[in-house]
């Protein structure tokens, strides 16, 4: 899980071209919209692009996305719930 | 068109020092690889950083300028927006369609392809300004910039009151190699400071963005008169010569009362014939090419009504741009501007000193 969400915040800094950013500012649980990163809705649609070119995982539901992409530590869980066991 | 359109601000993102600074004590920079890239300024001045980091460079280059242009002339919300591209953002283009393949047209990112659009930098401008009157883009090739001239003539013509107008556009390695093919490049290496010695089949390319704020009345910051201006498509030559004496008959004028010309000779023989055919109806009137400053591209001629409006108003030519030029005019009140892209589309535009004596 460690491993994924370092990796994840890699990925997202580079998706969104987030320049004076670095991994270990980006806090597991802090809220990645509004506060925390404050990312904003087309950042939302680069996330949801993110999830479906690395891990190969369409979120087809807007209220589900919500939820997912509330922290890296969501993120994260998400990705996992849906790797084969 | 007889009307009377003003320059009261300008700036302009180029390959030489254009964006801050006196333009008449800027070295004049060159390059030897027949690709001219813009010396771009520090954006941050100008736009937020939670925009900056998303938009490509064409659309930072163009929003910068068009910023700039307006601080220029005190101006914050125009009553219109009127662009000209041949291209648009080719970064952006060219990551779409990539990401069409690599991703089998899936999970493709929504943000290129926003931005490749060409009436995005209009869009970014009218965001960034809370303006929400009249925004057009005009993508026709090398009438691009002049077809968003003309637009705004007749914006004020109508009553409007000042006009944001401007042109932008970008080359990549890409976009280079693609129009190499059809032989619009040198293949021999240049240097663009000895372009017009080395006459051979194509040029350089370019790049840049210029904006201009137009007004139906002068003051006494404005740059120059734009007084005329028309395009003609595929001329021959005896059409361009006609077009030419016409255009400045319709203005009471002869080519006596040009003080001079600036014209876009770009040291490619496949049309150096055009300019040749321009001496002819213009002799003994000098003569300032300026593809060495920029290199080529569709919109190239925004670039030369920049230069055109300053020098009208310093009154002064920057003298150490044009080393291959040895006499200049003393005065300056009339400036004729001729340019072709790659011989299809051609344009004169007139420019006159915002107090120039009578004819």
């Amino acid at each position: 899980m460690e491993d994924l969400k370092q990796k994840l915040k890699v990925q997202i800094i580079e998706a969104l071209n987030l320049q004076d950013t670095r991994p270990e500012d980006i806090d597991d649980n802090a809220p990645l919209f509004g506060e925390g990163l404050g990312l904003d809705s087309i950042d939302s649609l680069e996330l949801m692009v993110l999830l479906e070119r690395h891990y190969q995982i369409k979120v087809e539901d807007p209220r589900e996305g919500r939820k997912i992409l509330q922290s890296v530590q969501s993120m994260a869980e998400f990705i996992q719930s849906k790797q084969p066991a | 068109m007889k009307g009377k359109y003003y320059i009261q601000g300008l700036a302009a993102i180029t390959p030489q020092h254009t964006f801050e600074g006196n333009l008449f004590s800027q070295p004049l920079v060159s390059t030897g690889s027949n690709v001219f890239a813009v010396t771009e300024p520090d954006y941050k001045t100008f736009i937020p950083a939670n925009s900056l980091r998303r938009i490509s460079r064409l659309l930072k280059m163009g929003l910068t300028t068009a910023l700039k242009c307006m601080q220029d002339s005190g101006l914050s919300v125009p009553d219109a927006i009127v662009t000209g591209t041949g291209k648009g953002s080719l970064q952006d283009t060219e990551r779409f369609l990539k990401d069409i393949r690599q991703y089998e047209e899936r999970a493709l990112n929504p943000t290129p392809f926003i931005q490749s659009t060409y009436n995005a930098v209009n869009g970014m401008i009218a965001v960034q300004q809370q303006v929400t009157t009249y925004n057009n883009t005009f993508v026709h090739r090398g009438f691009s910039f002049e077809s968003a001239l003309l637009d705004s003539m007749l914006l004020l013509e109508e009553g409007v009151s000042h006009t944001l107008t401007g042109a932008f556009d970008e080359i990549s390695a890409e976009h280079f190699y693609i129009k190499s093919r059809i032989g619009h490049w040198k293949k021999e290496m240049v240097n663009s400071a000895e372009l017009y010695n080395h006459l051979s089949p194509g040029t350089i390319s370019g790049e840049g963005a210029v904006f201009f704020t137009l007004t139906a009345a002068p003051t006494a910051q404005s740059y120059a008169r734009v007084a005329g201006l028309k395009m003609l498509y595929k001329p021959s030559l005896t059409a361009l010569t006609t077009g030419l004496a016409t255009f400045l008959s319709q203005y009471g004028l002869s080519a006596k009362d040009i003080d001079l010309v600036i014209t876009g000779r770009n040291g490619d023989n496949n049309f150096e014939h055009y300019y040749r055919q321009l001496d002819l109806g213009l002799p003994q009137v000098s003569q300032l090419p300026f593809k060495h400053l920029c290199g080529e591209y569709e919109t190239v001629g925004a670039f030369a009504l920049w230069l055109g409006a300053h020098m009208l108003k310093a009154q002064q030519v920057p003298q150490q741009w044009f080393p291959m030029v040895s006499q200049f005019p003393a005065t300056l009140n009339r400036i004729l501007i001729y340019n072709h892209f790659f011989g299809d589309q051609h344009t004169f535009i007139l420019l006159e000193r915002t107090a120039a004596p009578a004819v």
